[in-house]
């Protein structure tokens, strides 16, 4: 037979049909991606944020470009002139965090500082802090209670454990990042390039501390709330569909002064410095107090160390009247 | 090529013809499919909280769904093993149905976790900097791609030599033919580690993951073709042998059997050591304080596997009604199992002991549903394209005639058979 | 019928078209609404300086200009007018002229019977909390504001009396702010639940000093 016999040509009527089928096919998948229309412009990435390289492949200049485009989104957004800049690591320092377990009372000012700080998003609520109330007796943070809820704090029964990012030495975030939009810096604070994310949520799946956040909807900030003073690895506004945590307000740090939230805790819980000094603060209490970091068994080295004092906070008398009557308060 | 160009020409032309319980079976799945497009553009203009994610359980349906199919790729390549190594010629033919579901599932592995990203307009971030080798998903994102083409080469080589009535050269085909069943291992083994490495998670963070992937993917898979070929015999003129449906059940009672054997495993681990590292078991299958709401499920998919593998290994699924129902009971049970039974309770309770439940929302489960009508289409129009071509009725030398009425034993030429047959 | 197909699509399109308008109802939670004045107690006590001294009306008075106008009783009577509001809750600490000299109000007494300025009270504190004090000197008790540089201008260490009201030093309880509310949490109870892993210190609290003999309760 003919190798190039063609197929039977179709009749007319076929065809029409057959084109009437297409027709109303495409038609309905058109119709299917009419949502796309309320796509608006600032959803659309623009050509230079999508060809945009890397952080850390970054030039000057187009570092220069990126925070100039960056400060014009702000504005076109929030009608605010933000300053945008890209702060770069000191050198000699590595950040270490310590915290006063007898001295934290749960107020959770931390928390809400912090939400002032680095810009996170009001609605959905957006928070790189938890404080957990903790039951004495035990250490482990599963046990403790995110939504405590009582007219004053400290409660007699109960201490205190806020948990954030631990800018570990060894982890698993920045393991499991396929695209290396995560990574540690030379300070110790691992941060991530909010252009770079796809947002796949490995990391998220990965933390042991539960402290990556991501945005499942665009994070809506009044302007008046909105904080002008940006970095482009921390505070600056994130779009949709990127993670994002606590980066030790690296925009102030990495500046000498202190993170938000410990300027904001009212009974000084909160010790921050450069472990590489032994004069600092963090150093000392690294050396003078019995210092023991979370879920130490997951390898990850971190750099949130928690302490106790001599006891816990509360006056001797009402503590010995709660536990010895009634539990529970 | 002008050639080549022409064969798929005929094939797209092919995939529309076909009696009306075709064309409905498309129709529906073409609707589904676009309604799991109409959500999935909801998602992408309103970002992912349309879906029941949130940052305690930030993996829900969609990596559920992902897992399972990745499980069902790898073993629809399970059949080579006996036709390959066993020297098997009756199934040979089943060798392709095997391989054309393996791409159809990984075309719908690849679509579930497109949809699952943020910013899905960045994946050739992926190309740029890639994490490889301590990231899995870059191992996963290598393995899933060097997989989906290498079982197109050898569907479409086979198929096309079929079409060009030529026998195919062995060097072609054998070769990869024997790197696809090492390849499936290693997909179905790098998805489980995915999971397993991650410390923070005690629930994944344990040796059993793995194995028992492959023991729920060798069930499900056969399975699955088992149904499919069934359909076939039945609908098309394409006799498939006896041997075939006996071969298919017999690795999918072996593979259940072991499965339900790890699940045991499990279960003792978890839940006679009672640490807190088994909290998530407990969630699972018990609830914890007053939240329960993949109890049922999990019990379900205990219930589901539990009946297919007593209808299997009693004389009862000797009937192909009682063999179906046992297959499409162990698909639903595995996918339970893999899908809510594995992937949401490692999220439950957060790593810091909150306890935030998942439960898909509507737009999500179109979208899932959306993805499943497509792979199952691209399947249905796979096996329509490669009946008529290993039967000899769609070949390069014949007008396409299609003959429902007369059911001709057709059996693809072994090359050895045509002695003295080139190209 | 054979334009059934063709129908199936078009009403299919008809019904993405009329649903493109519902919109999408995303549970976003209200904020929370906490305002800056929330946040920062800054300083929570304003410290005495010196010279000490009081608002009265609108006189600014040193300490002994009062005080020089009639002796010091040896045991102090309730106070009259002045330091009404002052409530004695320093625990074994009770009597003032502990810290405050008799004579001269202006001043701190130490226990050698050296007296001191207001601006030297750590050093008052140290004599009987001598670990907090060492602990405050290292940065580790305390507030530190400002800036995390060792020897840096910026860096301010609140001293005792900033923190702490010399009287009744014990830290007062505060009103707390609102707890998480993120997206699809679902109801979260604000008391623990019941039945969560024992606390050993629960578990082994003794009713009226009889060792505890009852078995772990199942969860």
């Amino acid at each position: 037979m003919d190798a190039n016999l063609p197929t039977p040509a179709p009749s007319r009527r076929s065809f029409l049909r057959s084109a009437v089928t297409v027709a109303s096919g495409m038609s309905a998948a058109v119709a299917a991606l009419s949502p796309l229309k309320e796509l608006e412009s600032s959803d659309i990435p623009s050509l230079d944020e999508f060809l945009q390289k890397h952080y850390l492949e970054l030039g000057p200049g187009e570092m220069q470009a990126a925070l100039e485009r960056i400060r014009n989104e702000v504005k076109k957004r929030w009608d605010v002139d933000a300053v945008v800049r890209d702060v770069r690591p000191k050198e000699g320092v590595e950040f270490v965090y310590a915290l006063n377990l007898s001295r934290c009372i749960g107020c959770r000012r931390c928390v809400h500082a912090c939400v002032a700080e680095n810009n996170q998003s009001r609605s959905p609520e957006i928070q790189y802090i938890r404080v957990l109330e903790m039951p004495r007796g035990t250490i482990d943070i599963e046990r403790g209670n995110h939504h405590y809820d009582r007219p004053t704090v400290p409660d007699a029964l109960h201490y205190y454990m806020p948990v954030q990012c631990h800018q570990c030495a060894n982890p698993p975030c920045t393991k499991v990042c396929p695209v290396e939009a995560t990574w540690t810096e030379s300070d110790g604070i691992t941060v991530i390039d909010y252009d770079w994310c796809i947002g796949c949520r490995y990391c998220e799946a990965a933390c042991p501390y539960w402290a990556r956040r991501f945005n499942f909807v665009e994070p809506e900030i009044p302007a008046e709330d909105l904080n002008p003073d940006m970095s482009y690895l921390s505070n600056r506004p994130r779009a949709k569909g990127v993670m994002e945590k606590c980066t030790f307000c690296l925009h102030r740090t990495r500046e000498g002064k202190m993170p938000a939230c410990l300027e904001a805790c009212p009974v000084g819980a909160r010790k921050f410095g450069n472990i590489l000094d032994p004069e600092s603060e963090v150093a000392k209490i690294l050396r003078e107090k019995r210092v023991f970091v979370l879920k130490e068994d997951v390898g990850t080295l971190p750099r949130f160390f928690y302490y106790f004092d001599e006891r816990y906070p509360r006056p001797a008398d009402e503590e010995a009247a709660a536990l010895a009557g009634e539990d529970g308060k | 090529m002008k050639e080549y160009g022409r064969f798929l020409f005929r094939c797209f032309r092919v995939s529309f013809a076909g009696d009306w319980r075709y064309q409905a079976w498309m129709t529906f799945l073409t609707v589904v499919a676009l309604l799991g497009l109409n959500a999935y553009a909801r998602q992408f203009v309103h970002g992912l909280g349309v879906t029941g994610m949130s940052d305690q359980v930030s993996w829900g349906l969609y990596i559920a769904n992902f897992t399972f199919l990745v499980g069902m790729a790898a073993a629809a390549v399970m059949l080579v093993i006996p036709v390959y190594i066993y020297k098997n010629q009756e199934l040979h033919d089943l060798v392709i149905f095997g391989e054309l579901l393996a791409v159809a599932a990984i075309f719908m592995c690849l679509a579930f976790v497109t949809v699952d990203l943020g910013r899905p307009d960045r994946f050739m971030h992926l190309l740029l900097r890639f994490n490889f080798p301590i990231s899995m998903l870059t191992w996963d994102v290598i393995v899933l791609n060097g997989y989906l083409v290498l079982n197109l080469h050898i569907c479409g080589y086979l198929v096309y030599c079929a079409y060009r009535r030529r026998a195919p050269s062995k060097r072609f085909y054998i070769p990869f033919v024997f790197t696809a069943i090492v390849w499936a291992v290693s997909i179905h083994t790098v998805t489980a580690f995915l999971y397993v490495g991650l410390g923070g998670r005690p629930f994944w963070n344990a040796a059993i993951i793995a194995p028992r992937f492959l023991a729920s993917a060798f069930a499900g898979g056969p399975a699955f073709l088992l149904v499919t070929l069934w359909v076939v015999d039945r609908y098309t003129d394409y006799v498939v042998p006896p041997k075939a449906f006996k071969t298919l059940k017999n690795i999918v009672t072996v593979a259940l059997i072991i499965n339900m054997f790890l699940l045991v495993c499990e279960v003792f681990t978890e839940f006679y050591t009672d640490s807190a590292h088994g909290v998530s078991a407990r969630y699972l299958f018990f609830g914890l304080h007053g939240k329960h709401a993949l109890v049922p499920w999990i019990w379900s998919a205990i219930g589901l596997n539990t009946g297919a593998l007593i209808l299997l290994v009693t004389p009862l699924s000797r009937r192909h009604g009682l063999l179906n129902l046992a297959c499409l009971m162990l698909i639903v049970g595995i996918w339970i199992e893999k899908g809510m039974g594995l992937i949401v309770p490692a999220f439950i309770p957060s790593p810091l002991g909150e306890l935030v439940e998942y439960s898909p929302t509507l737009d999500e489960t179109l979208v899932c549903l959306g993805i499943w009508a497509f792979g199952l289409g691209v399947y249905t129009v796979l096996v329509r394209i490669t009946i008529p071509v290993l039967a000899g009725r769609l070949t390069i030398d014949r007008l396409y005639h299609p003959d429902y009425t007369h059911k001709v034993p057709v059996t693809f030429e072994h090359p050895s058979d045509t002695a003295g047959s080139h190209s | 019928m054979r334009f059934l197909i063709p129908a199936t699509f078009l009403a299919l399109a008809a019904v993405f078209v009329l649903d493109a308008r519902r919109g999408v109802a995303l549970p976003i939670p209200p904020a929370a609404g906490v305002s800056k004045a929330d946040l920062f107690l800054g300083s929570p006590r304003v410290a005495l300086t010196d010279p000490p001294t009081i608002q009265n009306g609108s006189f600014r008075q040193t300490c002994s200009e009062c005080h020089a106008l009639f002796p010091s009783p040896e045991v102090p009577r309730d106070p009259l007018l002045q330091h009404t509001h002052i409530a004695l809750d320093h625990g074994l600490n009770d009597r003032c002229y502990n810290c405050h000299a008799r004579e001269n109000r202006d001043v701190l007494v130490l226990h050698a019977g050296e007296t001191i300025g207001f601006e030297r009270v750590p050093e008052l504190c140290a004599q009987c909390h001598g670990t907090v004090f060492r602990d405050w000197q290292d940065g580790i008790h305390g507030r530190t504001t400002g800036s995390w540089v060792t020897g840096s201008a910026s860096l301010r260490r609140l001293k005792c009396t900033e923190c702490h009201d010399p009287h009744s030093p014990a830290y007062p309880r505060i009103a707390l702010l609102p707890g998480p509310n993120t997206l699809r949490m679902g109801p979260q109870e604000s008391e623990p639940h019941h039945g969560v892993p024992e606390n050993p210190l629960e578990k082994w609290k003794a009713p009226h000093g009889a060792a505890s003999g009852q078995p772990s309760e199942k969860h």
